[in-house]
């Protein structure tokens, strides 16, 4: 037994407006009462490509550009998931069909949605049997190697779409700011996996930052994996645990970020897939994007806390966890 | 006062020939200090839309300076050159201050105490021409292996020190026997570690002073 997973418009990336979407690092269904994350059990993962072409991208176009952006995310060393193109199909993304494919769909009534990754998963044993990913061919796209004046850049987009394909959630590390006719408009992201896009014309979005290594390492984790290590917390205010607090793990000898949240009624949160050594944490209400595109609206999600760093440097030792690290918060 | 002084420099020549002329190998212990050095700065920042950075918080490092304990076995291999083993341990602060954030969270200061050892060697060249009976001031060179254990000994991270500097020793006694002399010595030297904890790469330098007891043998 088949079912196509609910969540499916929910992994959106959107332009200026986030929209609903799980905010864990890695996605999980429920099967029988238990959690079991979805990822990819075989590898490598097959997909295919529809040959429908959009102004400005032919149908080989498209196929080179989604070509690259997987071959970005297998390039990550510590990671054991790979990718291999199965051919081109006439059938559009979101067909229950056992082939995961590419593709653009028309879908003017989206107008605020990119590009989507949906899943199929066997309703039995969670595990995933399809994902697929259309582009919306309403907005204008470009696969030009420096971006292209207002159209968004096909690898980018497809990048942070293979994410979701793969079993990533979105991450909150960046920087918006609300526009006065709605949405929000992006400052700065350090991670494919932010859920709001670039400007059309950027091609910032090629590249795979810190947080997105970490999480397909976490979730894929290769031999190279075994050396990175966590960081575990809690997150307290007044002496209780609040959700929805986003814990940035920053590495002063990389400049790097890797972040989660706080993801239980105790504030307790888990950063994984971190390289060995000292980082420094900072913890932030997430209102760089509208709450419901990281969580649930049912859950109480607690915004009334000042930016933290907690006054002690946590250390990440390899291949192990750094001990629960203690923060308290105050309310602004 | 000229009889004064010869007398005192022909005591001199006794204790040096009993002292510190005779005798190869001494063993030493004593404590240092190690100043603060600068181990890096750099900010957090996120990517921009044309591929700019954004900063979010800045950080700047050091190690603080702290108190450590060292022990030396030196051997002389000719009247002015000698060479030594050496080991230390310190515990000083890892120190990251935070500020410039970007939703003016309050500047702090994050700080771990870390565990360093450094076991080296170094050779020892004792100035000539301005030796006296009980005084022997000398300039040594060294380096060595790094290791420093973070919290709880979760992680280590090694590296190389070198030093540079100088120092007197003075002979308290000498005496005939299977021990010639004993001794005070003190150091000032140069400390540069390079890589451990160090969060910039290159050589980060910092003061020494330190202060043992010898034994001559």
């Amino acid at each position: 037994m088949r079912r196509r997973a609910s969540v499916a418009l929910l992994l959106a990336l959107v332009v200026a407006q986030a929209n609903p979407a799980l905010a864990y690092l890695k996605f999980g269904t429920t099967v029988g009462g238990r959690q079991v994350t979805l990822k990819w059990s075989q590898m490598p993962v097959r997909y295919f490509v529809t040959n429908v072409s959009v102004p400005g991208v032919s149908a080989d176009d498209f196929q080179a550009a989604v070509g690259r952006a997987f071959a970005t995310w297998h390039a990550v060393e510590t990671a054991s998931i790979s990718y291999q193109l199965g051919g081109a199909t006439n059938a559009a993304p979101g067909r229950d069909d056992g082939l995961s494919t590419l593709g653009f769909v028309s879908r003017p009534d989206l107008d605020r949605v990119l590009a989507s990754t949906s899943f199929l998963v066997d309703a039995a044993t969670g595990a995933l049997v399809e994902s697929d990913i259309f582009f919306n061919a309403a907005f204008p796209w470009s696969v030009a190697s420096g971006g292209e004046a207002n159209r968004f850049d096909l690898e980018s987009i497809a990048l942070h779409e293979i994410g979701h394909f793969s079993g990533l959630g979105h991450s909150a590390l960046g920087e918006t700011e609300l526009r006065a006719g709605g949405g929000r408009t992006v400052l700065a992201a350090e991670a494919v996996m932010f859920p709001i896009a670039f400007a059309p014309g950027s091609t910032a979005g090629r590249r795979l930052k810190a947080d997105d290594i970490a999480g397909i390492s976490d979730l894929y984790p290769a031999g190279g994996a075994q050396a990175l290590g966590s960081i575990s917390g809690r997150v307290t205010k007044n002496g209780a645990g609040i959700f929805g607090a986003h814990v940035v793990a920053f590495d002063p000898a990389t400049g790097s970020m890797v972040a989660n949240f706080t993801l239980n009624a105790n504030g307790q949160f888990s950063i994984g897939g971190l390289s060995p050594g000292p980082r420094i944490v900072r913890v932030e209400p997430l209102d760089d994007a509208d709450l419901d595109g990281f969580f649930d609206p049912s859950r109480q999600v607690d915004l009334d806390f000042r930016v933290a760093f907690p006054d002690r440097v946590v250390i990440v030792p390899r291949g192990g966890d750094s001990g629960e690290i203690a923060i308290a918060v105050v309310a602004k | 006062m000229i009889v004064f002084c010869g007398a005192a420099a022909a005591r001199g020549a006794a204790a040096q020939t009993a002292g510190a002329e005779a005798g190869r190998f001494d063993v030493s212990g004593g404590v240092s200090w190690i100043g603060q050095t600068s181990i890096g700065a750099s900010d957090a920042g996120e990517t921009t839309p044309s591929n700019g950075s954004l900063r979010i918080f800045s950080t700047s490092s050091d190690l603080g300076a702290a108190p450590a304990v060292d022990l030396r076995v030196g051997v002389r291999l000719a009247r002015a050159i000698g060479v030594e083993a050496e080991a230390a341990y310190g515990r000083p602060e890892l120190r990251v201050a935070v500020s410039g954030d970007i939703e003016n969270a309050a500047p702090t200061t994050a700080v771990e105490k870390i565990q360093e050892y450094m076991i080296g060697g170094a050779v020892v060249w004792r100035v000539p021409g301005v030796q006296r009976p009980r005084l022997a001031p000398f300039v040594a060179v060294g380096g060595g292996y790094l290791r420093q254990l973070h919290d709880r000994a979760l992680l280590a991270q090694t590296g190389r020190y070198y030093t540079l500097g100088g120092g007197v020793a003075y002979l308290l006694a000498s005496r005939s026997g299977w021990l010639k002399a004993t001794g005070v010595r003190v150091d000032a030297r140069a400390v540069v570690r390079r890589d451990g904890v160090a969060f910039a790469p290159g050589s980060h330098a910092a003061p020494s002073l330190g202060a043992s007891l010898f034994l001559r043998f």
